[in-house]
């Protein structure tokens, strides 16, 4: 009984893990936009796009699949970041839904015309069980744990101790002050886009191995459960987020495991909605700003 | 020129009238020239007309920006099957039950939601679509689950004399239209009431609506409703249309086309909402043979919308419109 517990709570975490690394890139991207990037997702998918071309055409190892994927979505991203992402600043938030959404449904159907509709098997990534106290899992799903520590140790030194952590944290705070001192708030603004993007793709292209399929509208469900984690984690709040997508992910493998697969999905919203009624500024925010 | 000079320009008769009794011919007799094809695309445009107005009414009036319509139109799909298939009861027993139904749910979700900041309010309002979708899959026992209910009946209008079906593409066209044209009537009732001056109140500053004794929570809620119900009879038409329902129609893809329509249109306009119905979800249909293009032109589209048109085509069915009313023939400018 508690082996089948203990099993669930592992995947959980490692889940939550995903979704983290996942929650923090929006999360960060809307301190500094106020926008909900609906496009999220759909940089997980491309990441993981890019990581699958690499080891189908070239057959070369994981890591460099990953260096690779992760890259080739930076680019993308840098390249919409100037394009579309910048001009969100000024804009209204319908404009930011419709340009996000705009964007999702542009890369999700250009892979699909590039790539074909079908699901894509990725061969790859470290799946050899390991054993860890008593319980096996897969390599992979370890070094998924391993990174999402790793990143999130990361963003907590930018943020408190570098030049651009502390333009970011400016640029959430107030534009209009950052304009008088001097930050370059479009700069700043497209660098935390392709951070954000850049961590999806990482997100995903780790996963990949684990979900083994790949296919071009798998970024959907991902900016779906994602939403509801930034929201709980409080809207710009990465500690925050790290908990929530903790959380989430252990709730959905517990209730995918005793209640049933089906609701799943369906676990992050209804949560989400809970949440919302009983502490309406999220878990961790201290003031009720969004 | 100098001030006491009076400008001479050329007169442009008034062409409104004619331009309009124009166009309502080509509505009118549509299927006589249109193939079935391109009568489906209108249909549909039809149908997805009415989410459209009532989401209208939230954002476009009221300033609520809700993602909510996809939920309502398939509990307006699922109630308006349910009521056909199992009580066998006529269309516009369904159509009436799908709009109450609709609205019933939505006052207890709007009342908690509506206290919520925008932001969260917008993501609270996708959760209900997400949790109407997975109800729909799981509660078998009524939905049929992914399997959904089928054979749903075409409209039959029977009152003992006067008796007639909808079966036809042409037929349904022009009940689609009867439909929308009602509803739009609706709305542009609701708008021009001081009801409707309210509502831009609340749009434009909720406190001072507050301050000068307008019940904002009340409108808001109501408005809620309101746009709930308008989804509702939409799923019920489409419904019967499809003759099927499916999880599917609680799929995101309804409330991000309805919101196209409406800020692709002109939120605040009756006139834009309608012409980006017929723009958007008619093109779309028309599209379907390249669904992957189809999308991705969509996509850039709406990237598009949110950046030079923001307000939507309406300011320009505006312009196009005053052009239209012409020029007379004599005096200064």
């Amino acid at each position: 009984m508690f082996d089948l517990f203990a099993e669930q709570l592992i995947n959980g975490i490692v889940t939550g893990s995903v979704y983290a690394i996942v929650a923090v890139g929006m999360t960060m991207i809307f301190g500094v936009l106020r926008a909900i990037n609906f496009a999220h997702g759909e940089y997980y998918m491309v990441g993981a796009f890019g990581a699958w071309v690499p080891i189908f055409y070239l057959h070369l190892p994981f890591p460099i699949a990953l260096i690779i994927g992760v890259f080739t979505t930076a680019m993308i991203a840098a390249l919409i970041g100037k394009l579309v992402m910048s001009r969100l600043v000024t804009a209204t938030a319908e404009a930011s839904v419709v340009a996000t959404l705009g964007v999702s449904l542009v890369l999700q159907n250009v892979v699909i015309l590039i790539f074909g509709g079908g699901y894509k098997v990725f061969r790859g990534g470290y799946i050899q069980p390991v054993s860890l106290f008593g319980f096996t899992l897969s390599e992979q799903r370890l070094l998924i744990l391993v990174v999402c520590l790793l990143v999130f140790a990361g963003l907590e030194l930018m943020v408190l101790y570098t030049r651009v952590g502390k333009a970011m944290r400016a640029v959430s705070q107030n534009v209009e002050a950052c304009r008088i001192v001097g930050v370059d708030v479009q700069q700043v603004v497209v660098w935390t886009f392709v951070l954000g993007a850049a961590l999806a793709a990482l997100a995903g292209v780790l996963t990949a191995p684990v979900n083994v399929s790949v296919y071009g509208g798998m970024g959907g469900l991902i900016t779906f459960k994602t939403l509801p984690i930034i929201v709980m984690g409080g809207l710009g709040n990465v500690r925050g987020t790290l908990v929530a997508a903790m959380l989430l992910g252990i709730a959905e493998s517990l209730i995918g495991g005793y209640v049933g697969l089906q609701f799943r999905d369906a676990v992050g919203f209804a949560t989400l909605i809970l949440m919302l009624m009983w502490r309406p500024h999220g878990l961790f925010s201290t003031q009720a700003r969004f | 020129m100098s001030a006491g000079e009076v400008s001479v320009m050329h007169a442009r008769p008034d062409l409104r009238w004619p331009v309009a009794a124009v166009l309502l011919a080509a509505v009118g007799s549509a299927p006589l020239f249109l193939g079935n094809y391109a009568l489906h695309s209108i249909i549909v445009a039809l149908i997805f007309l009415l989410p459209a107005q009532g989401l209208n009414l939230l954002v476009g009036y009221t300033g609520l920006l809700s993602l909510a319509q996809a939920a309502f139109f398939g509990i307006g799909a699922y109630a308006s099957a349910l009521m056909a298939v199992h009580f066998g009861a006529p269309f516009y027993v369904d159509f009436v039950v799908a709009g109450a139904v609709a609205g019933a749910i939505a006052l207890p979700l709007g009342v908690p939601a509506l206290r919520l900041r925008a932001t969260s309010f917008v993501m609270c309002t996708l959760g209900f679509v997400v949790i109407g979708q997975t109800v729909a899959k799981n509660w078998v026992s009524v939905t049929r689950g992914d399997m959904g209910l089928s054979s749903i009946p075409r409209p039959v209008f029977d009152f003992g004399i006067l008796s007639f079906k909808v079966a036809t593409v042409t037929q349904f066209y022009y009940l689609a239209l009867a439909i929308a044209g009602l509803a739009t009537l609706a709305v542009f009732l609701i708008v021009r009431s001081p009801a409707g001056r309210n509502m831009v109140a609340i749009r434009e500053n909720e406190t001072l609506a507050d301050s000068v004794g307008i019940p904002t929570w009340t409108y808001k809620l109501v408005v809620f409703v309101i746009s709930a119900v308008f989804a509702g009879l939409g799923g019920s038409v489409y419904a019967h249309y499809l003759t099927v329902v499916s999880p599917t129609s609680f799929e995101i893809y309804y409330t991000i086309t309805t919101l196209v329509i409406v800020l692709g249109g002109g939120a605040g306009t009756i006139s834009g909402v309608v012409f980006g119905s017929f723009l958007f979800v008619g093109l779309s249909e028309a599209l379907r043979i390249t669904p992957e293009l189809r999308m991705t032109v969509f996509g850039l589209c709406l990237i598009g919308l949110a950046f030079w048109f923001p307000k939507g085509f309406a300011p320009l069915i505006t312009r196009a419109w005053s052009y239209l009313e012409g020029r007379p023939s004599k005096g200064a400018t």
